[in-house]
């Protein structure tokens, strides 16, 4: 037997038991009463004194029966265990489990909740380290909550508060769940045995103790001993119909059409039919309804197949604006209901053309979708203020024509002829009499142009950074190339267009047309404002220091200050939903997270974990105690004290 | 009072007493009833040599007579603080009885002698004989409460030195004495002197309806018993009081004294006018 609480009991007992004596030996306030002798009485009590067997212990009755019913009180206070496990200290690390498929809520109040609440029955059920003890024999344990990541929530202890004050602490995410880092993180404090542990207790190997539904997606890949691992399994049902795919883009000819793409899926073994919303700010655009088939069970060798349905809504929309594809039926998971996405208001670019005078060029960049075409002089450009012009984000893409600039202000460059310093491109020497040898034809840049023939008089030698990506190669040097420095995009043609004859071939519009997009979807005409669960938001061309409030999904704001490098950085994006990024003098940026993730929809409860070359199955009977508290029992014990006392002393009271 | 006129106080032995009285005296005196003769011894009364006998025999004999003699009876009261107590109270039970057999005995002329004793004997009223000490009789008794110690051994000793004759002695009291009354009651009994011993208790002496924690106090030292009242508590004290009137009884009894007990909420007329009848104390 041990105690869980052994300080509590005595120092319980050093104030109950002298106070209970105290009380027992306070002279009884007596009724006093006039008789003709005290003689009898005196030889009648006498009597009783002698005659009873075990007097003293009959007189003391009551006091022995309150004793002993104290005694039971002050045990159970101390909470004793009986031990159902022998030999040294274990110690256990406990993996729960907090991804999206966790907040399912066919277990009341959610999987996550009944993992904790196993997880803490564990811990209640720990052998701890009494003061009382001669030998420790306390179990030691680690948490580690992991989705995507693995975070350690409580290094090894024997502490039971501490443990179960940072078990209630896990918050539920909506990201993927992967197991391996968490393994590999409780190897490692389980091997480097920290110093609270003993030597006793570092015989065994620790125990990985699991509590989760199963859905982990990266199983094979992690090595365990059979016996290493313990698996809880949490949920019951798998039926969810979730939104497993969404976009949403706008045709870029007509830059007012959006089409949106969605595709439901559903792991139920019924098909349901479901009412598919479509809004746009709130705003329900459109309702349709569809009937997902029921999903295919894997049987030999066919896989999994959740049922699926597609939708496309074509729809009209000028402005900017939130997308939500929702589907409203309510379901065990609720965070895969839902997916957003951020739409950009259409936009034309705004081009700078820095130039001594180049009309082919200016022609071929006016025949683009482009707002505006500003020309400007060389010099004129060198004398703006770069620190102001990457703030306003006046021009989307600046052309630069055969002009090495003094200073490069934060932008998109389309460079003619040779190229800027600054940006880790060297150009030894000029060369003469190139002609294309090769070229990358899929990448966007140069889609649709046909290189085949052309000839440059002269042009320059580029001597390249490594992570630049060559595009078209003249046959001693790269001629067209991609590189991205200093927070701007540069596309550099290593010739002036006008010493070759790429003016006069088809291809050369084409190339301004690709280039142009290509920089001004950089610019953000397709921004990034999709992120996965747990990848961070990142704004960047922020003034450093300048404060953001990020608006989470559920309205919690949090601040967030830029860094030196001006890029605003914010790591929380646990939940899916809509995040908002707001600055004092900057329009509100919004930032779809979406979960998209069949593995996660996929709430199903595995029977059994599929590791690499092992199966560990999941333990049948929930968390079995690892010692039965006796305080129930003592309490009882109590009762039956007080009522024996009860009864002796109203027996001692009759006549 | 009418039916204890037709009583009358019996001594089982055959008393003396001072006066030729109306019944047989075992004292062989100046009666005219001859009973024997005896060899003469030195101091003698010579009135009493048979002159007759001695001319024809010379030899020197008494002549003894049968002499009737009065009966003398007296009542030891106990009217301490102990009597005072119980519900009906038993001094005054006591006293009642003392009243009717003092009627009793001035009823039928015998010589009475009322003591009552506490600490020593309180108040006495002597030799009273005829009826016309009735009043003073009960006007003693009634005007006499309970209280004070009880020395039962010292109101003895006063008593027996006062007492001369023979007769009857009623002792009446509940015998609760702390200091044992063995030795007070072997001074009362003698050659001379038939002893009664009414033992007075209450009925709540007898079966005492209690319950709690107790403190009692003795009436009379004020000595404190605390009691925790049980079923075996009870049970003891009655077992020691049925042992205590026990061994009242079996000393007066193995003294030749009758001892007689009574309880406070019975009628003293059938105390007296059977029970008292029955042992022979009256007729």
């Amino acid at each position: 037997m041990e105690f869980l609480t052994p300080l509590i009991g005595l120092y319980a007992a050093a104030a109950a038991v002298p106070l209970l004596l105290l009380l027992y030996f306070l002279k009884l306030k007596r009724q006093e009463m006039l008789v003709s002798s005290t003689l009898l009485w005196k030889r009648a009590v006498q009597d009783l004194q002698v005659n009873a067997p075990f007097q003293k212990l009959r007189r003391n009755l009551l006091l022995l029966l309150q004793l002993l019913a104290l005694a039971t009180i002050l045990l159970a206070l101390a909470g004793p265990v009986l031990s159902l496990q022998r030999g040294p200290g274990r110690r256990y690390v406990l993996l729960i489990d907090r991804s999206a498929s966790m907040n399912a809520t066919d277990v009341k109040p959610t999987r996550l909740e009944a993992a904790k609440k196993e997880a803490k029955v564990l811990i209640e059920s720990m052998r701890s380290g009494s003061s009382l003890s001669w030998r420790d024999q306390s179990d030691h344990a680690m948490v580690i909550a992991f989705d995507e990541r693995a975070s350690v929530v409580c290094s090894f202890t024997s502490d039971k508060r501490q443990l179960m004050a940072r078990i209630d602490a896990i918050e539920p995410t909506d990201g993927v769940s992967r197991l391996a880092e968490a393994v590999t993180v409780a190897r490692a404090f389980a091997q480097s045995s920290g110093g609270e542990t003993n030597g006793g207790s570092g015989q065994k190997p620790a125990q990985l103790v699991l509590f989760s539904d199963g859905r982990i997606a990266d199983l094979d890949g992690i090595v365990v001993g059979a016996e290493e691992l313990v698996f809880h399994r949490v949920g019951q049902t798998g039926d969810n119909v979730g939104v497993t795919a969404m976009s949403a883009r706008r045709s870029y000819e007509r830059p007012e059409e959006v089409e949106v793409f969605a595709s439901i899926e559903n792991f139920g073994t019924e098909p349901v039919t479901r009412d598919v919303q479509l809004s746009i700010n709130g705003n329900v655009q459109a309702v349709r309804s569809i009937t997902v088939p029921a999903c295919e069970r894997e049987s030999g060798d066919k896989p999994f197949r959740p049922g699926q349905t597609t939708l496309n809504w074509s729809l009209s929309h000028g402005q900017g604006g939130v997308l939500e594809v929702r589907q409203l039926g309510g379901d065990a998971l609720s965070c895969d209901d839902a997916a957003w996405s951020v739409l950009d208001p259409p936009k034309k670019l705004s081009v700078l053309l820095v130039t001594q005078g180049n009309p082919v060029l200016e022609s071929a960049l006016r025949a683009c979708p482009v707002a505006t075409l500003d020309p400007c002089t060389p010099a004129g450009f060198d004398t703006l203020d770069p620190a102001a012009f990457a703030a306003r984000q006046q021009y989307d893409v600046v052309v630069l024509d055969n002009h090495v600039p003094a200073q490069l202000p934060p932008c998109r460059y389309l460079i003619f002829g040779p190229p800027p310093g600054k940006i880790d491109v060297n150009s030894p020497r000029e060369l003469e009499n190139q002609l294309i040898v090769d070229w990358r034809a899929q990448h966007p840049v140069l889609q649709y142009v046909n290189m085949t023939n052309l000839f440059a008089a002269r042009s320059h030698c580029l001597e390249l950074p490594r992570d630049a990506e060559v595009l078209a190669e003249f046959n001693e040097s790269p001629a067209v190339a991609l590189l991205h420095r200093r927070g701007g995009t540069f596309v550099l043609v290593n010739f002036d267009i006008l010493q070759s004859n790429w003016p006069f071939e088809p291809g050369f519009v084409l190339f301004c047309y690709n280039a142009l997009s290509y920089l001004g979807a950089q610019a953000g005409g397709q921004r990034q404002h999709e992120r996965a669960v747990g990848e961070p938001i990142t704004v960047e061309n922020a003034t450093a220091d300048e404060a953001f409030t990020v608006t989470c999904p559920g309205g919690g704001k949090v601040d967030v200050k830029a860094d030196p490098g001006g890029t605003v950085r914010f790591p929380g994006t646990n939940r899916v939903g809509v995040y908002a990024v707001e600055a004092a003098d900057q329009p509100r940026q919004s930032f779809a997270v979406n979960l998209l993730e069949p593995q996660e929809s996929r709430i199903e409860p595995q029977e059994k974990i599929e590791l690499a070359g092992v199966a560990v199955s999941a333990q049948g009977q929930g968390v079995q105690r690892a010692n039965v508290p006796l305080w129930p029992l003592l309490t009882l014990a109590a009762l039956l004290f007080v009522c024996i006392e009860w009864l002796a002393y109203n027996l001692k009271m009759r006549i | 009072m009418a039916r204890l006129d037709s009583l009358d106080l019996l001594s089982r032995k055959i008393l003396q007493g001072k006066l030729q009285g109306e019944r047989r005296s075992k004292r062989r005196g100046h009666s005219v009833e001859f009973a024997d003769h005896r060899p003469y011894v030195v101091g003698d009364d010579l009135r009493f040599v048979d002159w007759n006998v001695y001319g024809r025999l010379e030899q020197l004999f008494l002549k003894l007579f049968l002499e009737e003699q009065d009966l003398t009876v007296h009542l030891l009261v106990d009217v301490s603080a102990s009597m005072g107590v119980g519900e009906p109270a038993k001094g005054l039970f006591a006293k009642r009885l003392a009243a009717a057999l003092g009627y009793v005995s001035l009823a039928n002329n015998n010589r009475l002698t009322i003591s009552l004793f506490s600490d020593g004997i309180r108040t006495q009223l002597p030799n009273m004989r005829g009826r016309n000490y009735l009043s003073q009789m009960a006007e003693a008794l009634l005007g006499t409460e309970c209280d004070g110690l009880s020395d039962f051994d010292k109101a003895c000793r006063d008593m027996s030195a006062g007492r001369i004759g023979s007769g009857v002695t009623i002792a009446i009291s509940d015998f609760f004495f702390k200091q044992g009354y063995e030795n007070a009651l072997r001074r009362l009994i003698g050659a001379r002197y038939d002893l009664y011993v009414v033992q007075v208790l209450s009925p709540q002496e007898i079966s005492p309806e209690l319950a709690g924690d107790l403190r009692l106090l003795d009436i009379e030292d004020a000595d404190a018993a605390e009691i925790t009242v049980s079923s075996a508590l009870i049970k003891y004290y009655k077992r020691n009081l049925a042992a205590y009137c026990e061994e009242l009884k079996n000393f007066c009894t193995n003294r030749g004294a009758v001892y007689v007990q009574a309880n406070s909420a019975d009628s003293i007329e059938t105390l007296v006018l059977n029970y008292l009848r029955r042992i022979q104390l009256l007729r």
